[in-house]
């Protein structure tokens, strides 16, 4: 008990904290700002670097995430080691002290973070992948430590907590590849010729100037029929996933154009069914 | 040849160009009275030498073989019905030319394949540009009708060597006039302008890899090393792509002098929007393309005549009495920007 209690007065006495001045909250905010801006330089370099690797794009982006945590690790290193003279037993205590301040108050910011470690290094999306995750599509446009952004084809950004990831189906379109698959359906009237409608829709997709086909990729021309109409479906690959809407468009439009001057018609409405009238 | 004396070469009428393909089809056509048969399909970059093959086995087989080329995309099915008449055996050059990359556009190429399934008593050899072929093996699967395939090969320094001087009879100076780097530090260092977030930059060290520095250094005196350096910085830029190897050799022969400064070596910076690309695609994978035809596949998404202005501005084309094909000095610089945007496969 007695040695005990010379311990206790001994921490007290070696108080873990530097004393706050200007020069210690100027060191800290020096590391904080050197750490943002290599963040910066460093990930602007990357995607300087991706926009001009062609189909090694996203390989070239999935390193940024990583960058990140070990540059933010650094930082929060140098930041702690600013402010504090710790012993191992000290250590210790304040990481003891550390871990219940974060399970109390900083729990979902914490979740986030390892979240975002995870997503770094288990990599179930990455940087310029195409996906879809708490019911929002969009592209990844930055892994945070915190949360990871996404662009959706209507240029929103949403953020979306990293921790996610562990509760949450996350899809990715891609997959990590610069090609993705694109579906096209085109409805055509339940009396045309569909067997000359699918050779037309195989034609525009295989010419189209955005398609990547190969032994591991290829094309499907498929038909379904309703009751009323009958539907082609294209399913082909685009060469870069950030081409994925235009090439759909410009295979629809260059095969509606065939179509048309084929005599080949969109449904119609049949005779016994009436639009509803507008309130 | 390793140990070939300075200044030896090697005899110039031993040279045959591309002797081992030729060899491959004209045992091929031996064999044919024999019932052995498989259609073949040569395939190669532009400019690669096709056509220098072709024209080899059509003259040593004037009384066997019927020689049917094309110019222009193939838009009638006489083209491919009158090999009906003709000799068992068919040379079909330029078969890239049976499909056109549009809507309908491969019922030539339809036809052209329902033939050669029908007939077992011809053999067709064919001759095809490797891009058209990659795009139509995707496709169409046209390597199934094609048991034999053979690629024009790509040529090293010495073959080339060879080749280019069997059609000069007197004696080539070849003259190192670059100035030699001397030694150089494996890395070296240059600046650059490093852009940094709200709108500043900064010029910051930046290395550099000198890998090989100092080794080029020469001689002028050296005839036979400038004569080496010369076709092996020849073969570098081309690739080993003899036609564009040709080109760059009669652009930088002052006969009968070659001075090593006069050999091109431009810069490949490319920078095309999809269409532009899309077109040069097009442009590379017939070799030689009318603007009409051009303009049944561009029209009417593609403002057919501002982007081949753009893409002759930049030097990736040339335009000859209305045909359009890539400016061989920059075809290896166009492949690699088609590959890098997966435009070609």
């Amino acid at each position: 008990m007695v040695i005990s209690t010379l311990n206790e007065t001994e921490a007290i006495a070696e108080w873990p904290f530097r004393t706050f001045d200007t020069g210690m909250i100027l060191e800290i905010v020096y590391i904080i700002v050197v750490a943002y801006v290599l963040v910066k330089i460093l990930s602007y370099l990357l995607r300087r670097i991706a926009d001009k690797a062609g189909s090694y794009r996203i390989t070239a982006t999935m390193i940024i995430p990583l960058l990140k945590i070990v540059i933010y690790a650094s930082a929060l290193y140098f930041i702690i080691a600013a402010v504090l003279q710790p012993s191992l037993s000290q250590l210790v205590a304040f990481s003891g002290l550390f871990g219940a301040a974060l399970g109390f108050g900083l729990k979902d910011v914490f979740a986030d973070i390892i979240g975002g470690i995870v997503i770094a290094f288990e990599r179930p999306y990455q940087i310029g992948d195409k996906i879809s995750v708490q019911g929002t599509y969009g592209e990844v446009k930055d892994i945070g430590l915190r949360s990871t952004r996404i662009v959706t084809p209507d240029d929103s950004s949403v953020s979306i907590p990293n921790f996610s990831v562990f509760n949450e189906a996350t899809a990715s379109a891609n997959a990590g590849k610069t090609e993705m698959m694109v579906v096209i359906d085109l409805f055509i009237d339940a009396h045309s010729d569909a067997g000359t409608a699918m050779a037309i829709l195989r034609d525009a997709v295989v010419t189209s100037k955005y398609v990547y086909i190969s032994p591991t990729r290829p094309y499907t021309i498929l038909l379904a029929d309703f009751p009323y109409y009958k539907r082609i479906r294209a399913k082909a690959y685009v060469n870069d996933l950030r081409s994925e809407f235009e090439f759909r468009s410009e295979v629809t439009r260059r095969a509606w154009i065939e179509l048309q001057r084929q005599g080949i018609e969109p449904p119609r409405f049949p005779a016994h069914v009436t639009e509803a009238p507008a309130e | 040849m390793e140990d070939e004396p300075a200044g030896q070469e090697m005899e110039k009428e031993d040279f045959i160009l591309f002797e081992k393909e030729i060899t491959r089809i004209q045992d091929a056509i031996d064999a044919f009275p024999k019932g052995e048969f498989s259609h073949i399909a040569l395939i190669g970059e532009p400019f690669a030498g096709q056509n220098t093959i072709m024209g080899e086995i059509r003259e040593k087989n004037p009384g066997t073989v019927t020689y049917i080329p094309f110019f222009n995309v193939v838009k009638g099915k006489e083209a491919i019905t009158s090999t009906y008449g003709t000799k068992d055996i068919v040379l079909m050059d330029r078969c890239h030319f049976l499909a056109l990359r549009r809507i309908g556009g491969f019922a030539m190429l339809d036809a052209f394949l329902d033939m050669i399934s029908m007939s077992d008593k011809k053999m067709f050899i064919t001759s095809w540009n490797s891009f058209t072929w990659s795009y139509l093996r995707a496709v169409k699967d046209i390597d199934k009708f094609f048991p034999v395939v053979i690629e024009v090969p790509k040529m090293d320094s010495k073959a080339l060597m060879s080749a280019v001087l069997s059609h000069y009879e007197g004696d080539i100076q070849f003259i190192d006039d670059v100035e030699p780097p001397g030694e150089q530090p494996v890395v070296t260092t240059k600046r650059v302008r490093l852009p940094l977030p709200f709108g500043y930059s900064r010029d910051i060290p930046w290395p550099r890899l000198n890998i090989g520095g100092g080794t080029s250094a020469k001689t002028t005196e050296e005839e036979p090393d400038a004569k080496k350096v010369a076709f092996d910085k020849i073969t570098r830029i081309a690739e080993g792509n003899y036609g564009v190897a040709l080109r760059i050799w009669e652009r930088s022969l002052d006969y009968p002098e070659l001075k090593l400064s006069r050999i091109p070596d431009p810069p490949c910076a490319v920078d095309l929007d999809i269409n532009e690309s899309f077109l040069l695609n097009i442009v590379l994978s017939m070799e030689s393309i009318s603007f009409t035809d051009l303009a049944e596949i561009a029209s009417p998404e593609i403002d057919i005549e501002q982007t081949l202005y753009r893409l002759t501005r930049q030097g990736l084309i040339e335009e000859d009495k209305g045909y359009y094909r890539v400016n061989p000095e920059t075809l290896n610089c166009v492949i690699s920007h088609l590959r890098r945007i997966r435009m070609v496969w």
